[in-house]
């Protein structure tokens, strides 16, 4: 009686797993599309520094384009910084289902 | 986010042009008054000829529109004829005692300047725009 209550459990887990497999491609694209982003934010973060430096040693004369890099990194790091909340808020709402 | 980010090109090359237009129109007035230039001829007052960028073959083969902000200019001599004023006890009177002046008109000058300071903020109107629609967009959903 108690043996033939766990097979059906044991029946519900088999296909799931069978299907994280087959779904394994998945997460580390996504992981990779991550370290490509932050890649990114860095780079126009170092840009950005660079052509701040600049014109403090008198370097540049185009203010704008100081401006404009600026604009641009903050932006590329706005963007990881939402995808992580949106992540962050994800997990935590998965930790506090009622199990 | 790339999308909003060929904005910012777009309009930074056209604030560039807007910033050497203003040159320009700022050096023609600082040397309406002179006589002669560095290399003893008169000074010839200047204009910015701009054309708009032209895409290149590969991207619009590729993404099917331009989207390039870097128009070339030239800054060329405007061939306006000299201002001739008379004044005989002046170094450089010719022999009926007139001197040779630039032809640089005020009110043309004023005028590019004008154009050249709105353009410019038009142009980061433009850029604020695009900032704060890729701004609105990373905040869909957040609580």
């Amino acid at each position: 009686m108690e043996l033939s209550a766990i097979q059906a459990v044991g029946a519900i887990g088999a296909p799931e797993r069978k299907a994280e497999t087959a779904a394994g491609a998945e997460p580390p694209d996504f992981a990779k599309w991550l370290e490509q982003q932050v890649q990114v934010a860095d780079r126009e973060i170092r840009t950005a520094d660079r052509e701040v430096q600049k014109l403090a040693v008198g370097e540049s004369d185009n203010l704008h384009q100081v401006m404009l890099s600026l604009e641009r990194a903050r932006l590329s790091l706005d963007l990881i910084v939402q995808v992580r909340n949106r992540l962050l808020e994800a997990y935590q709402d998965i930790q506090r289902m009622q199990v | 986010m790339s999308g909003y980010l060929d904005i910012f090109d777009v309009s930074g090359g056209g604030m560039r042009l807007e910033r050497v237009r203003l040159e320009t129109a700022a050096l023609n007035i600082a040397n309406a008054h002179t006589t002669r230039g560095p290399d003893g001829t008169l000074f010839q007052p200047l204009r910015v000829v701009a054309r708009a960028p032209a895409p290149s073959f590969e991207h619009a083969l590729l993404e099917g529109a331009s989207l390039s902000g870097a128009s070339s200019y030239q800054v060329e001599a405007s061939g306006v004829q000299p201002r001739l004023v008379y004044d005989p006890g002046h170094p450089h009177a010719d022999a009926q005692g007139y001197v040779a002046m630039p032809g640089v008109n005020p009110l043309v000058e004023m005028t590019q300047i004008m154009t050249a300071v709105r353009a410019y903020e038009a142009n980061v109107k433009a850029i604020e725009a695009a900032r704060a629609m890729a701004q609105r967009a990373l905040d869909i959903g957040s609580r």
